[in-house]
């Protein structure tokens, strides 16, 4: 209070202190000068010194200032995950990035970047990343590998056809690999390629390929969609395109749209993003989905959806309809899907899970072609990954499922066929089927050259024999390249640092085995002066470095006739397992992904959306089977499967998990890593991909799994413990209908005799934030984007378990009913149906804020634009803030956290924001930083940048907007004064500045009035 | 004794002095220790300070590591980052209490039986406010800028934030220590000038001689004695009951359930009260067993005592009602979790029944007279209480802390061994503290026993010196 100015808003110092002209520039040189003089002079140093830009002119997003020493620039360029590349603005520091932003004009992308783009930053200053190429676990140079690879030298072992040269990559949509690929294959016509669909990429072209006799590409218009009926699939989190798809639902989830709210249906096995949309959400078993799905069309045929094409198909549905059957389902909630679809056709989306069974996928393509929904809401392109979608034809043709890439190359070096074997992506040591003994095979190979990241589980078993090269491979803001959106959109890679320690990329490898020598840049200039035209190539190159798209997305083309016959075989295939048996889904997680970025703290860190789980992995069992197993939170089970390649078994902890399906365990990838560099990973969760087997790679759904109780016990670590609001679901997170209820009566009296005046604004700005529930999915984006914007710490997995996680921002989770004494965490709940309700968490800056009146030494103000201001140096740590604040929202610095950060870690630091030391408190400052450079360019009388906070930026639904009060045009307004807003704990007279709007579900008449809607 | 007050009315009662105890003796008694070192039990004092002294260089180790390392040694987190280190300062603070009560109170109120026991409880608040105030320090994330909580003045012309309860604290205990450290060495001023009169070495004679700065009994000197000491015991009175009372504010002054109440002044100063005197029987009883003093601190002081347990005891039941009570009548959801689910059901719901036992149960043997002024149940009765008001700050600070308004950022609390070594070494810095004050320091006031043997038994003790004198 004395002696800070709380009215001070800009950079020019008032009051007495400063003698009139003080702030004139002196005579001679002024002080400003030689301050910008010795800025550029430090800032020309460090270019030089050992920070460099890549050789290659880049091209910063759109167009920008000209470089000035500290001011930050943006450059665009894309990340490509499981085949699909979603566009980026990657934020640089003098050469350095710090910070991933989603580029508004990728369609994957529309501005926001979900949490594997943001942490990606951290992983390319991972200290762990190997620093050199090596032969046989020996340093080796590039250019004894050029020679080793040499087309003639490769002739001469693998024949002049190539018949020995193998090649495992992951499905990519880039042109510039197709081009080279088709070349190596013009020089080797005999060389074979494996695709490693790590993540299932080739799953979505086995549906489309069985109900259209060949494979597509199928695009949603969830913006469009009155109904979504989604069948064990995650549109909204973790599907490739999922930033679009979740924009575009959001944007009907919003009870105030013009266009009305939509319905959506979920049926799924484990509770994804996906499912937190869901106004009536159906736990079902991965494996009877594919039942579900018939017994939707039965249904639908039996309202009147016409199946022309085959009467007998149409009778034995009706006969199906009429039968009921024992499903293990609540049949209504098929009923009233079905009724719903039926009412919006034309109008509605049946979507399956790209991990579903191909025919799964192809009931759902089937069912929006009999809907009228295909060429409206439901639309059809060629593949965006030819190559993967050949080898799905093949397999639908074959009635299988696709084989991985992996098995087909372990037959090929069992057949002795592979000579020189070329890995440019994937990890197949550790996610090929056990039984295929792939990595016992891997070190017979006599040549192989592995591209990773790191020295992963294929690199020791390759081993270090023979003639095995391992070549670290490049991060994609190390490289240029190129990529393709799920809609063809292509995207150009450009770096935005030299490679850090020498890494390289595939596109690279495939050069050199086509015998091409230049450099990946001119290859890709090449490519695309090829496909742009040579006549003013070079400015459309500059545009599209700027813009970061180079093209548009794919034509849409007419399916040919769905294959209706194949239903018949659907439905006597598709059956429900019966009741008791236990079914294990092991799918890729939603923080490392397939296991490939388990050596990220930020991710490791980061509470697993829902279970929030940080630093462990758990098998997710329902509350209820875990009363009928007697299991509680945290109890080692094992897991077996028997029968298959002799029985493999896992022993996991379980955790008990309110909207998991009864007898389904989710157990998540990518865990139990034992890679020589991973050092992160190591000891954090087991390997789940130990369960799968070639039949159940593609699906993840592996029935009949035997559990057994150890005995034992694992502390899992949780940021949040407890589930049930008890009887507080007013004060802190109202459902709409509460929230509405609360502004429909007038203000009480009471509220009018309140002693304290209403604060009365200073500043000529007054920031606040509006978050919509109804479009938050809990996918957890906004936590990533704040730890790497506002750089906070990584404290691991002890310091967790403490309670000592320092995220500025956390997704509170609840569920709207059950007592405590019904808490997940002791199995003796009621929580099986639970209505889930999410709670984006953070500094609410509070009009009237606790934590400011009891800091002893005012080292928490309010500033004059609203702000509650954090100032840390001013802070001795009496940690009384935190004690008062009703949120809980502070967070310790209980040890010197920043003390131990490797040196490339650091560089991850965004020197916008202070590094807290040791003993001080720190908490969200609503992004002051950017609140201030956006201040200082108005000041300047520069177009100022608009004030986008973090999360909000990262958030793909737009639930969290942002902006000043004051101002009448800014987003923030948008429902503020709306019956669906809300402050949480508002009784208690802290008048945040953070307001929620309340979240609504569009429940079905037909459905008996649930309460919250959970079906 | 004409000043008949609740505690003398009661019919029978033990003398305050033992009849026949003349100056002489009183002195021989009281000084043998601080002259002769006589210590007692003679092996017992030296196994006892190793004992002690070892808890006080755990004490050092601890808090070197704490502040080498960080607050994270202990167990503290988000929701509860307050704990062992403020439980132990609120514990220790109120320790402090009885002394000054003691001291203060009962010589305003002129209880005369104050004189045997006045030094040691004294004694006790000094130890035990120098353990308190170790702990907010301590406790601080950067604890090398404490003084950041003084109104000095700044080049940045910034002051304590006057809104927060903590400066007041600082100011409220400083004030304190500061008192009743000047009272308890004026008090000792006369017989530092014994000691130094009577002291069989040079040194001793130096060291009490400047000690006693220059006292030579004259008349003045004892007018003006007695006026100062008047005064300080009249401001000393008021700071008992301030300071815990702003010690409470801590709590008060916030909104978290199971804090924000108004009768945290009161309750709190009965609480330390109630701890204090606790502390001055656990160190009474052996003093006067070993020491054989059973002529100074007779069963009347004894008996006092454990009537002043029987009562604290209930006015702390009437607190915890009324806490209670208050809790559920808000009709709030937050209040009433806190005080009628969290603390009888919640993960520390045992502490809080051993707490209701020991604080609310134990001082009810105080209703038979012969337990009053038996020694062992007095001393395990007090063991008891002192872990009970213990146990209660637990609950007031950590039970309240670890479930507050969002289910959503509960979080248990679990003290580490540095929590532990740290409460175990205060008690040892305490102990070590206080067998250096019964070797080194008159542990009874020789000059007020003396006068209260005057005025009691009327022996003309001139003339019983002449005696000594002349044998």
């Amino acid at each position: 209070m004395s002696g800070a100015h709380p009215q001070e808003d800009g950079h020019r110092p008032r009051g007495p202190e400063f003698p009139p002209g003080a702030d004139q520039p002196p005579e001679g040189m002024s002080r400003r000068a030689f301050l910008e003089l010795m800025g550029a002079a430090l800032a020309l140093a460090g270019a030089s010194g050992c920070f460099r830009q890549p050789r290659e002119k880049i091209l910063p997003y759109v167009v920008q200032p000209e470089l000035t020493p500290g001011v930050p620039r943006y450059y665009a360029t894309a990340m490509e995950l499981d085949g699909y590349a979603t566009g980026l603005l990657v934020e640089s520091h003098d050469g350095r990035p710090t910070k991933v932003e989603g580029n508004p004009d990728h369609p994957a992308s529309i501005g926001a970047a979900g949490l594997w783009a943001q942490a990606s930053v951290l992983g390319l200053y991972d200290p762990m990343r190997p620093r050199s190429l090596r032969r046989n676990g020996r340093r080796a140079a590039w250019g004894m590998l050029a020679q080793a690879l040499a087309p003639a030298a490769l002739a001469a072992r693998a024949g002049a056809r190539g018949a020995g040269l193998h090649l495992l990559l992951e499905p990519t949509g880039s042109p510039l690999t197709a081009a080279l690929l088709a070349r190596l294959r013009a020089r080797f016509p005999d060389a074979r390629v494996h695709w490693d669909a790590g993540g299932n990429a080739g799953g979505v072209y086995h549906g489309t390929a069985l109900a259209f006799g060949r494979p597509l590409q199928p695009h949603y218009d969830f913006a469009a969609a009155d109904v979504v009926v989604v069948l064990d699939a995650d549109p909204f989190g973790a599907e490739p395109n999922a930033l679009r798809w979740a924009r575009e639902a959001a944007s009907r989830r919003d009870p105030e749209a013009r266009t009305g709210m939509s319905r959506v249906w979920v049926a799924e096995p484990t509770p994804t993003p996906t499912g937190m949309y869901a106004d009536h959400r159906l736990r079902v078993r991965a494996g009877d989905v594919g039942a579900l799905a018939m017994d939707l069309l039965a249904a639908l045929v039996a309202l009147g959806t016409s199946v022309t094409a085959a009467r007998e198909l149409a009778a034995a549905l009706r006969a199906r309809a009429a039968a009921g059957g024992d499903a293990p389902w609540n049949p209504a909630w098929v009923r009233g899907a079905a009724a719903d679809l039926h009412a919006a056709a034309g109008r509605g989306i049946v979507i399956a899970g790209t991990h579903q069974p191909g025919d799964v996928q192809a009931a759902a393509h089937l069912l929006n072609h009999l809907l009228g929904n295909t060429g409206r809401t439901v639309w059809y392109t060629e593949p965006v990954l030819p190559e993967v979608a050949d080898a799905a034809r093949a397999a639908a043709t074959a009635g299988a499922p696709t084989p991985p890439g992996a098995a087909t190359l372990a037959q090929a070096i069992e057949a002795g066929a592979v000579d020189t074997l070329m890995i440019l992506g994937g990890n197949p040591a550790l996610t090929a089927p056990a039984e295929l003994g792939l990595p016992r095979a891997l070190a017979r190979v006599r040549q192989v050259v592995q591209l990773a990241a790191y020295r992963d589980e294929t690199t020791a078993a390759v081993g270090a024999g023979g003639d095995h090269w391992f070549v670290p491979a490049a991060h994609y803001l190390e490289r240029w390249g190129d990529g393709r959106a799920w809609d063809g959109t292509p995207a150009l890679v450009q770096p935005l640092v030299q490679p850090l320690h020498g890494g390289h990329d595939a596109a690279e490898l495939v050069a050199l085995l086509a015998g091409e020598r230049s450099t990946v840049h001119e290859l890709l200039r090449a490519e695309w002066r090829g496909r742009a035209g040579a006549a003013g190539f070079d400015g459309w190159w500059d545009a599209a470095l700027r813009r970061g798209v180079c093209g548009t997305a794919a034509p849409r083309v007419a399916p040919p006739a769905a294959r209706l016959e194949t239903v018949a075989g659907m439905l006597d295939r598709l059956r429900p397992a019966p009741g008791g048996a236990l079914e294990a889904v092991l799918r890729p997680d939603a923080k490392v992904h397939d296991g490939r970025f388990a050596n990220n703290a930020w991710l490791q860190e980061m509470p697993a959306p829902l279970t929030t789980l940080s630093w462990d992995q758990a098998a997710l069992v329902s509350p209820a089977t875990a009363r009928r197993l007697g299991l509680v939170s945290g109890d080692v089970v094992r897991l077996d499967v028997s029968g298959a390649a002799g029985g493999r078994a896992l022993e996991v902890p379980v955790l008990v998990t309110p909207g998991q399906a009864d007898d389904c365990l989710a157990l998540p990838l990518g865990y139990g890593r034992r890679g020589e560099d991973e050092r992160l990973a190591r000891g954090v969760g087991v390997d789940g991909y130990a369960l799968r087997t070639a039949a159940t790679a593609a699906s993840g759904i592996v029935p009949g799994v035997g559990l057994a109780r150890t005995g034992a016990h694992r502390d899992l670590v949780l940021t949040q413990h407890h589930w049930s609001l008890l009887d507080r679901a007013e004060e802190i997170v109202p459902s709409a209908a509460e929230a509405g209820a609360q502004h429909a009566t007038p203000p009480a009296p009471r509220r009018q005799l309140t002693i304290f005046q209403p604060v009365q604004p200073q500043g000529a700005d007054q920031w606040a934030m509006t978050i919509d529930l109804a479009r938050c999915t809990g996918c957890s984006a906004c936590v990533v984007a704040c730890q790497a914007e506002n750089n906070v710490p990584v404290v691991g997995r002890e310091e967790v378990g403490k309670g000592r996680e320092m995220h500025w921002l956390r997704i509170d989770r609840y569920t709207r009913d059950g007592s405590d004494a019904a808490d997940a965490a002791d199995a003796a709940g009621s929580l099986d149906d639970p209505d889930f309700a999410l709670q984006p968490m953070l500094c609410q800056h509070c009009e009237k804020a606790p934590c400011e009146y009891v800091c002893p030494v005012a080292a928490t103000m309010h500033s004059a634009d609203g702000l509650n201001e954090m100032i840390y140096n001013r802070c001795v740590g009496t940690r009384f803030c935190s004690n008062n604040c009703p949120y809980k929202v502070r967070r310790f610095n209980w040890f010197d956290y920043n003390g131990e950060v490797a040196a490339t870690e650091a560089l991850a630091k965004n020197p916008d924001v202070t590094v807290r030391g040791r003993g001080v408190m720190e908490k969200c400052t609503f992004c002051v930083q950017r609140i201030r450079e956006h201040q200082i360019a108005r000041e300047l009388g520069q177009a100022p940048p608009p004030v986008l906070t973090a999360c909000q930026q990262a958030c793909p639904t737009e639930a969290i907007r942002f902006g000043s009060l004051t101002d009448p045009a800014s987003p923030v307004h948008g429902g503020r004064e709306s019956p669906r807003a809300f402050s949480a704990l508002a009784e208690l007279g802290t008048a945040p500045r953070v307001r929620y709007l309340a979240q609504r579900r569009n429940p079905s008449p037909l459905m008996r009035p649930a309460p919250g809607g959970a079906a | 004794m004409s000043h008949a007050t609740v505690l003398d009315a009661a019919p029978p009662q033990a003398p305050v002095l033992a009849p026949g105890l003349d100056a002489g003796a009183i002195e021989e008694q009281v000084l043998a220790a601080p002259l002769w070192g006589a210590t007692r039990p003679r092996g017992g004092w030296w196994l006892l300070f190793l004992l002690f002294g070892s808890g006080a260089l755990l004490l050092a180790t601890t808090v070197t590591i704490t502040v080498l390392k960080g607050i994270g040694m202990w167990g503290n987190n988000i929701p509860v980052a307050w704990a062992y280190a403020i439980i132990n300062f609120v514990w220790w603070i109120g320790i402090g209490h009885a002394g000054t009560f003691i001291s203060a109170f009962l010589l305003l109120l002129n209880q005369r039986w104050r004189a045997s026991v006045n030094r040691i409880a004294e004694a006790m608040t000094i130890f035990a406010l120098v353990n308190a105030g170790l702990f907010p320090v301590l406790h601080l994330g950067r604890p090398w800028f404490a003084y950041w909580l003084l109104p000095y003045p700044t080049r940045m012309t910034l002051w304590p934030q006057y809104k927060s309860a903590l400066p007041w604290d600082l100011a409220a205990i400083s004030t304190y220590f500061t008192v009743s450290l000047l009272f308890w060495y004026l008090g000792m001023v006369p017989d530092l000038a014994t000691a130094r009169d009577r002291a069989p070495t040079l040194l001793k004679r130096r060291v009490y001689g400047v000690l006693a700065l220059g006292w030579r009994g004259a008349a003045s000197h004892w007018h003006r004695y007695r006026v100062v000491y008047l005064l300080l015991a009249g401001l000393a009175a008021p700071l008992v009951v301030s300071v815990h009372s702003v010690v409470s504010l801590d709590f008060a002054i916030t909104q978290l359930p199971g804090w924000h109440s108004t009768i945290f002044p009161p309750y709190f100063v009965i609480g330390a009260l109630y701890s204090g005197f606790a502390m001055v029987l656990i160190l009474l009883i052996p003093v006067r067993h070993t020491y054989r003093l059973q002529g100074v601190i007779t069963e009347r002081h004894l008996e006092a005592l454990g009537t002043i347990l029987l009562v604290m005891g209930w006015l702390m039941a009437y607190s915890y009602v009324t806490e209670s009570f208050i809790g559920w009548y808000s009709g709030n959801v937050f209040e009433r979790y806190a005080l009628l689910v969290e603390r009888p059901t919640g993960p520390y719901a045992v502490v809080f029944w051993v707490m209701l036992a020991c604080n609310c149960v134990t001082p009810q043997l105080f209703w038979s007279r012969r337990l009053r002024r038996s020694e062992p149940v007095l001393f395990g009765a007090s063991l008891l209480i002192l872990v009970g008001m213990w146990l209660e700050r637990f609950t007031i600070i950590v039970t309240s802390l670890n479930r507050d308004f969002l289910p959503s950022s509960w979080h248990l609390y679990v003290p580490t061994w540095v929590d532990w070594s740290i409460l175990a070494g205060s008690v040892g810095l305490f102990g070590t503290l206080f067998l250096l004050f019964l070797r080194y320091v008159p542990l009874a006031a020789v000059s007020e026993l003396k006068e209260l043997a005057h005025e009691l038994h009327g022996a003309p003790h001139e003339a019983q010196a002449e005696e000594a004198r002349r044998a």
